[in-house]
């Protein structure tokens, strides 16, 4: 079983590229599963076509007795969506809410199938947001990051987290790459790359701007059930190969922040 | 006294007659204070039974926030019909971010709620949490004009076996300088006479545990503050010299007063006579200041101190004045003539 988490900052597309990279899995025929781990809940949306499926917290709390169906429901080519979910903005513990969806789960033996899709929330706050790495759930962590000096950032903050867990005897959580959602920037590609491999990576895949993307959310669905012949579906698909072909594991070395600094004033 | 600023919090808030307190925390971390507290208790031979309420904070309080949890709480504290309800917390709810303090504005029973931020470890340690509640409790009585020869005691040791005894001692000495304990802060005072505490000349610390509640006190009432019940003999004679001073009487009164004090330390020394000449070893000081007023009782009686002597026991707590040294000297005589 193949464990994909994708991290990246807040708004950046990690929902998007994680719900298409699922439908792209299964239409390998592989069975999959794509966990929401941010208390939006917005995750898996476009693979329920637009259902906000109830949360695992949601259920967890107002069932006695909960079972697999109440958490886990199917959505496009059978990918079994959940959702972890959490606190309003502003209270409680969202980090204690991570655990505590990872613990059901593991209860429930729940977690099985070819790929799972870990997207996590974009900053690794507490250590409740770094638990799927900590306890082995994301063996594999993805960056996805544009080309701005803020979404670098984040990543490069995540890789600290991730070079600080995989010291651990016990850490199973490696970087594998890389992914570029790209604003369309003058010399994105090029700087991300760089990015990439000054922290001991590769960019593994490069995901440009695209209408149908917006278009595919606006209906609902994913790029590669409402556009399958499109350009960007292909991308998708080429990125979900690559990284089930991928297995160039590593511990990442962060930047220091004026070397990062530095590495956006020369892609200027 | 160990453990967090909620032990030291209760060992105040359940001392006050028509009171409820509501412990914001899961049922675990409450139980587990009540629980030493209610053993210091019996050791002490306490009989009340002290309204505690807990909010029992669960996991998903945790996640979602604890707010409601709280208000539920204080719908059931409510329910009591109390004079007053104090909030309480633990390290949970400070983690989590939950706001108690608006949650306490908000109800139903604002007006007879009193919050007091603990907040667990994170507040301290329990001399903290001792100090917030006497603070919090202080803002329950106004500024006022002070009544002469009133003094308020502040912080005594509710959990202290010879917390009555120290009173005792203490009152005793006061009634020589003519002073009387109008407020015992908080002592199973009730609510009213908890806010007479502005009313007092002077505010007389059980010890330096309370050292914070007492600068604040003093401040906010603009009251002069002794800082701690009289350490053995000399400790008795310094007390009355000093609250005499603080509270404003002439030199005569407070001579006087130490003229009789003197009096009644050689009547109770001749009583313990028969110790004289003794060799001691004193045994191991369990608070700060113990050896040092056994150390005088000893010079003062002629007694001798010796690694080879009679080993003797230093008392747990810190002997408070006359009948504190006196009973330190019982113990003493039970092993010098008795093995």
């Amino acid at each position: 079983m193949r464990q994909i988490a994708l991290y990246g900052k807040g708004g950046i597309g990690k929902s998007t590229t994680s719900a298409n990279l699922s439908a792209a899995f299964s239409e390998m025929n592989l069975d999959v599963m794509q966990i929401g781990c941010d208390p939006k809940h917005d995750s898996t949306r476009m693979l329920m076509h637009g259902r906000w499926i109830p949360t695992v917290l949601e259920q967890m709390y107002d069932q006695k007795k909960i079972k697999s169906e109440d958490i886990i429901y199917q959505g496009f080519g059978n990918i079994r969506c959940v959702e972890a979910g959490g606190p309003e903005p502003g209270i409680g513990c969202a980090g204690r809410g991570i655990i505590a969806t990872f613990q059901l789960l593991e209860k429930m033996n729940s977690l099985y199938g070819d790929v799972i899709v870990y997207d996590v929330l974009g900053d690794v706050v507490c250590g409740g947001f770094a638990m799927p790495m900590r306890d082995g759930y994301a063996q594999e962590v993805y960056l996805v990051t544009s080309g701005e000096l803020m979404s670098l950032y984040a990543a490069n903050n995540i890789c600290k987290a991730i070079a600080r867990i995989s010291e651990r005897s016990t850490a199973k959580c490696r970087l594998a790459g890389v992914i570029c959602n790209a604003r369309n920037m003058e010399n994105e590609q090029e700087l991300v790359e760089e990015f990439a491999k000054r922290i001991g990576s590769k960019l593994i895949c490069y995901i440009p701007r695209s209408n149908s993307v917006r278009t595919a959310e606006v209906n609902q669905m994913t790029v590669i059930e409402h556009d399958p012949t499109s350009e960007q579906a292909a991308v998708y698909r080429d990125c979900a190969k690559t990284m089930l072909d991928n297995t160039d594991l590593r511990i990442p070395t962060p930047l220091e922040l004026e070397e990062l600094e530095e590495l956006a004033r020369e892609y200027l | 006294m160990a453990g967090c600023t909620l032990t030291g919090a209760l060992s105040v808030a359940c001392f006050i007659p028509g009171a409820v307190t509501v412990v914001h925390a899961p049922n675990g971390c409450a139980h587990q204070t009540f629980s030493m507290l209610h053993a210091l208790m019996n050791e002490a031979e306490t009989k009340i039974v002290p309204e505690i309420l807990v909010s029992g904070l669960s996991d998903k309080d945790v996640i979602f926030g604890g707010e409601a949890c709280l208000s539920q709480a204080l719908d059931r504290a409510a329910e009591k019909h109390p004079e007053l309800i104090i909030v309480v917390t633990s390290c949970v709810p400070e983690t989590i971010g939950d706001d108690c303090l608006a949650v306490c504005r908000e109800h139903a029973f604002a007006d007879r709620t009193l919050y007091i931020p603990t907040s667990g470890f994170l507040g301290g340690r329990a001399k903290d949490g001792e100090n917030a509640a006497l603070i919090g409790l202080s803002t329950l009585a106004a500024p006022a004009e002070s009544i002469p020869g009133t003094v308020g005691i502040i912080g005594e040791k509710n959990l202290e076996s010879e917390v009555e005894e120290n009173f005792a001692e203490v009152s005793r000495l006061l009634d020589l300088l003519d002073l009387t304990v109008t407020v015992r802060f908080c002592r199973n005072a009730g609510i009213a006479d908890l806010r007479k505490l502005g009313t007092v000349s002077c505010f007389i610390l059980r010890d330096g545990r309370c050292a914070d509640a007492g600068r604040e006190l003093g401040k906010r009432f603009n009251r002069p503050v002794i800082g701690e019940f009289p350490r053995g003999l000399s400790g008795s004679i310094a007390f009355l010299q000093e609250t005499g001073k603080a509270c404003g009487l002439s030199a005569d009164v407070i001579a006087e007063a130490i003229s009789k004090e003197t009096e009644h330390q050689k009547m109770m020394l001749e009583r313990f006579a028969n110790l004289s000449e003794s060799e001691v070893c004193l045994g191991v000081e369990p608070f700060e200041g113990t050896l040092a007023v056994a150390r005088e009782a000893l010079k003062r009686l002629g007694m001798t101190e010796s690694p080879e002597g009679i080993k003797v026991r230093l008392p747990f707590y810190l002997p408070v004045g006359v009948s504190g040294t006196m009973k330190m000297l019982y113990l003493w005589r039970r092993a010098i003539l008795h093995g």
